[in-house]
Order: structure tokens, then C-alpha cells, then sequence
């Protein structure tokens, strides 16, 4: 349970993040000269504005809860389990950041979302017959 | 061209880092209670772990990637498209962490791959 709480706290951490840095790289990259700038420029840019850092922070909120949840639990419970923030993320994108999102992508979210289904059930499968989280 | 090449980077640097970070946190072990001084010395131990530290590099290089492609791209194509780091870091628990993938899992690995090519069309 505890592992369920951490991780579903590291999902909303890691998806305010990337709204953010998508937000602050944006406003960096409209306020930019025309053509395509250095990828050092272009970092030093990002790294300047603050809704960037606002994000890094929450990035850095989600790095700590999920090293606490693999401290807890295996990879290959707590891969699957945040996989789930991409589903989360393209409808943030969606709808916070009012980017297009064509009906290909989400029909790739939602088989994104039923692989990481198939992978959570096939980990419970021991979990049920004797291993305890 | 470039945004493959970058995506290509991102992906390996959060596989190489979800391995490396799972395979630290085992080695630290347990986080026994959330009060502030086991937190303390938590943190502590996870500074001084080797593979902690090389997982905490590889996931800022992929970090400082997504960082660019943002620029470049749309976030709802971005981090979907990074989810095969996902099959990658699946093979890496299976032979670098000795998890056991079952068959079901590998067929969920699967459908998540044709998630990130539905994905890539535009």
C-alpha cells in the first residue's frame, strides 16, 4: 500500500514537472532568435527560466519517491506502475497545454497503457501465490 | 534526423539508469521509517553507493536530452516515444538484475512497443 501512495505521488510529481519544463522551454524558444540554436545555448537558455526550475523540482521530488519505492519494491513492479505517467503526460499535454494530440497517439497511449497492464497483472501472479510486498 | 539521434539517447540513458538506480536501491536496502533521521541516513547510504550514483548521472544526461527535445517537439510525442526505454530496462532486470520476466510480461513489453510506433505516425 505504502508502495502504491509513493508512487502514485511520484506520477503527479513527475507529470507537473513535465508540463513545466514544456511550458518553460517553450517560452524560452519563442523568446529565441529564428533557426535552430546551439544545444548549449539552448540549455543555459532553459536553465534561466524559472518555471524550468520549477519543474526540476518536481522531477526531483519524483527521482526521490521512486528510489524510496525501489527500495521497497523490484524494477520490474515499479517500472510498469509509473509507465502509467505517459498516459498522464499526453493528456496534460492535451489539455493543460492544448497541444494536438491526433487520435494515432492515443491509440498508442491507451496500448501503452494495457502493456503496462499485461506487465503489472503478470507481477502480481507471484505476489498472489505466496511473495508479500 | 536529430530528434531521432536524441530520442536514441534519452531512451539508453533511462534504461542504463532505472537499472543502475533499482540495482543501488537493493544494495542500500529497505527504507525502514520515513522520520527524519532514517531519512538522513538513507540518503546518506545512496550518495555512497556506486551504482546509485552512476543511475543519478545517467538519468540527468537523459534529463538534460529531454530538456532539448522539448524545445524541438511536442511533450505528448516526447514521452510516450520514450517508453521503449521501458523494453529496454525490462531486458536489463532480466539479465542484469536476474528478475524473472514471464511470458505475459514480455507480451505487455510488446504492446507497449506498438504503442510508441502508433505514436511515432503522424
Amino acid at each position: 500500500m505504502k508502495t502504491a501512495v509513493v508512487l502514485l505521488l511520484a506520477l503527479l510529481a513527475e507529470a507537473g514537472g513535465n508540463v513545466c519544463l514544456s511550458q518553460g522551454m517553450r517560452e524560452m524558444s519563442a523568446a529565441s532568435q529564428p533557426g535552430s540554436p546551439a544545444i548549449v545555448a539552448l540549455l543555459l537558455w532553459g536553465l534561466a527560466n524559472p518555471t524550468v526550475w520549477l519543474g526540476m523540482g518536481l522531477l526531483g521530488v519524483f527521482f526521490g519517491l521512486y528510489a524510496v519505492a525501489l527500495s521497497w519494491a523490484d524494477l520490474s513492479v515499479v517500472l510498469p506502475a509509473t509507465a502509467l505517467g505517459y498516459v498522464l503526460n499526453v493528456a496534460c499535454g492535451a489539455y493543460v497545454l492544448h497541444e494536438a494530440v491526433t487520435p494515432a497517439r492515443w491509440a498508442g497511449s491507451l496500448l501503452i497503457g494495457l502493456g503496462v497492464c499485461c506487465v503489472s497483472w503478470s507481477e502480481r501472479r507471484p505476489a498472489l501465490t505466496g511473495r508479500t510486498r | 534526423m536529430k530528434i531521432a539521434l536524441m530520442l536514441a539517447i534519452l531512451i539508453l540513458c533511462g534504461a542504463l539508469g532505472d537499472v543502475s538506480l533499482a540495482k543501488g536501491m537493493k544494495q542500500v536496502g529497505a527504507l525502514p521509517t520515513l522520520r527524519l533521521g532514517a531519512l538522513l541516513v538513507f540518503g546518506s547510504k545512496m550518495a555512497r553507493n556506486g551504482a546509485v550514483l552512476l543511475g543519478l548521472l545517467s538519468l540527468i544526461a537523459g534529463f538534460l536530452t529531454f530538456l532539448v527535445l522539448l524545445s524541438w517537439v511536442d511533450l505528448s510525442f516526447i514521452v510516450p516515444a520514450t517508453s521503449l526505454h521501458f523494453v529496454l530496462a525490462t531486458c536489463g532486470a532480466k539479465w542484469m538484475l536476474q528478475e524473472h520476466i514471464s511470458c505475459v510480461r514480455w507480451c505487455g513489453t510488446v504492446l507497449v512497443g506498438l504503442g510508441v510506433a502508433l505514436l511515432a505516425l503522424p
